[in-house]
C-alpha cells in the first residue's frame, strides 16, 4: 500500500513529531474528572513548530527575485522554483513538503540567504533556457521532469530533545 | 529503561484507601473496547503501559511521572502507545498529559460513561485520521506579477527607482499575493477532499502553513484519498506544498469533553 509515496510526501505511519504535535496537544479527549496537567514550556514548543516567515528579509528576497524577472516580454523567463534556489524547487518537485520546524527554518534560511548560489543560479538559468524553454510556470510538465537533479535530502528524525 | 511503577503521586488524596489499587495518579492514553492486547511500547517517562477494564471498555494507562513535561520522547511515547491501540481497532485518544487522580476515579468514569464512550468508539470504528498540511510555495510568483496589474506596475516602478523602501513594499505585496493564492489553493484542496471523508476538521493556520485539516476516513478509502491528495499536489504544487500524515488515531474526531460526569 505504498502508492503515492514518491509523489506526495506521505509521512511514515506515525509522521514526524511536528506533524502530529498540534493533534497530540490540542485534540483528543479530555475528561472532566481527569486532570490535564498544565505543561510548562508548551507554548514555546508550539511557537517553535510554527515559525512565521513574514519578514523584511523575505520581502527583500521576493523583490530581488522580481527585479530579475523579464516583465517586458512575457516569455522565456525562468520558472520561479529555480530562481528561489533549491529548497523550494525541491519542495515543488516533490509536490509536497515535510514540515518540521527544522525544515522550515532550513528552507527559510536557504531561500533568504543564498548569496553563494548566485553563480550557480545564473548558470542554471542559462541551462534552463537552453534545455527547457517554456512560457509559463503553470505549464510546467508534471512528474519526473520537475524532479530536482539531486534528490531532496532526507531528513532523518534525529532531533534532540 | 525499566521505570519504577511506584511513582510518587502528585495529587492522590490520602483518604479512601483502595483495596485493589494503590491510590496513585495514572497517565491515561486512551480508551478502547475491552479485550485488546496490552501495548508493548513504553509509555510516558518509560513506564510500562497496562489496561484497566470496566464495563466492556478498557483504558490504557501507566503510572504518572512525578513531573510531566512535554518532552520529545514523552510526546512520542504517547503517540506510539495510541498507534498500537489504533492498530487493533477503534480507540478514543486522550490529549497529551491527561491524568486520572486515582484508579477508582478512572473505573467509575468508564462505568458511568460507558454508553457515551461506546457510542464514540462506534463513531470511529473502521476509520483512521489523515492530516493534510499545506505550506506556501512561491512557485507561481512570476506568473502572479505578470498577471496582476497592480503588482506589475509596482514592480516596474521599483525597477525604475530602486531603493530599500520600494523593495520592501514590492516584496511585501508579492508575499501577500503568494499567500493569498496558497490559501485559495488550500480551499480547493479541502473542497476536493472533504467529499471522500466521513468528517473533516480544520485546524489553525498561519502565514506559512495555510492548510491544516484532518479527515476521518474509512480505512478502505485511504488509498483513494491519498490518490486525490497526490492529484491536488500536482495541480497546485506551484502554490501549495501538501503533506499527508497518517493513518493516525482519531484525535480530531472524538468529543473533546464528554459531558456526563462520573457521579462521584
Amino acid at each position: 500500500m505504498i502508492t503515492y509515496d514518491d509523489e506526495v510526501v506521505c509521512a511514515p505511519r506515525a509522521g514526524t513529531l511536528y506533524d502530529v504535535l498540534e493533534l497530540i496537544l490540542d485534540r483528543g479527549m479530555v475528561i472532566d474528572v481527569f486532570v490535564r496537567v498544565s505543561l510548562v514550556g508548551i507554548e514555546i514548543l508550539k511557537v517553535d513548530a510554527r515559525i512565521v516567515v513574514a519578514s523584511v528579509d523575505t520581502y527583500l528576497r521576493f523583490a530581488e527575485a522580481c527585479n530579475r524577472l523579464d516583465l517586458e516580454h512575457d516569455v522565456r523567463s525562468k520558472t520561479v522554483p529555480e530562481m528561489f534556489g533549491s529548497p523550494v524547487a525541491k519542495t515543488v518537485g516533490r509536490a509536497g513538503a515535510r514540515r518540521t520546524a527544522r525544515s522550515l527554518t532550513d528552507k527559510v534560511r536557504d531561500v533568504l540567504a543564498p548569496e553563494h548560489e548566485e553563480a550557480a543560479e545564473a548558470e542554471a538559468r542559462t541551462r534552463e533556457r537552453a534545455e527547457r524553454p517554456r512560457s509559463r510556470p503553470a505549464a510546467r510538465p508534471r512528474g519526473e521532469d520537475d524532479r530536482p537533479r539531486s534528490r531532496p535530502r532526507r531528513r532523518t528524525e534525529t532531533e534532540d530533545e | 529503561m525499566t521505570a519504577p511503577t511506584t511513582t510518587a503521586p502528585e495529587s492522590a488524596p490520602e483518604s479512601a484507601p483502595e483495596s485493589a489499587a494503590a491510590p496513585k495518579a495514572l497517565y491515561v492514553y486512551g480508551i478502547a473496547p475491552a479485550g485488546i492486547r496490552t501495548p508493548r511500547s513504553r509509555g510516558v517517562d518509560g513506564a510500562p503501559v497496562r489496561l484497566l477494564t470496566e464495563a466492556g471498555l478498557c483504558a490504557a494507562v501507566s503510572a504518572a511521572p512525578p513531573r510531566l513535561r512535554p518532552r520529545r520522547r514523552d510526546l512520542l511515547a504517547h503517540q506510539a502507545v495510541l498507534d498500537e491501540l489504533a492498530e487493533q481497532g477503534p480507540v478514543l485518544p486522550m490529549r497529551f498529559a491527561v491524568l486520572s487522580p486515582r484508579t477508582d476515579t478512572l473505573l467509575t468514569q468508564l462505568r458511568s460513561d460507558a454508553a457515551h464512550l461506546t457510542q464514540q468508539l462506534d463513531g470511529v470504528r473502521g476509520c483512521v485520521e489523515l492530516n493534510v498540511k499545506g505550506t506556501v510555495v512561491p512557485g507561481h510568483f512570476a506568473d502572479l506579477v505578470r498577471r496582476d496589474d497592480r503588482l506589475r506596475t509596482l514592480a516596474l516602478q521599483t525597477r525604475r527607482r530602486p531603493d530599500y523602501e520600494a523593495n520592501v513594499r514590492l516584496g511585501e505585496a508579492i508575499a501577500l499575493g503568494v499567500r493569498r493564492e496558497a490559501r485559495r489553493a488550500a480551499r480547493e484542496v479541502v473542497d476536493r477532499l472533504a467529499p471522500l471523508a466521513v468528517r473533516t476538521v480544520q485546524g489553525a493556520t498561519d502565514d506559512e502553513q495555510v492548510l491544516s485539516a484532518s479527515f476521518l476516513l474509512r480505512s478502505a478509502d485511504e488509498a483513494r484519498f491519498r490518490e486525490a491528495v497526490a492529484e491536488r499536489a500536482r495541480a497546485c504544487g506551484d502554490r501549495l506544498a501538501l503533506s499527508v500524515t497518517g493513518p493516525l488515531p482519531c484525535y480530531s474526531f472524538v468529543d473533546p469533553r464528554p459531558a456526563s460526569p462520573a457521579g462521584r
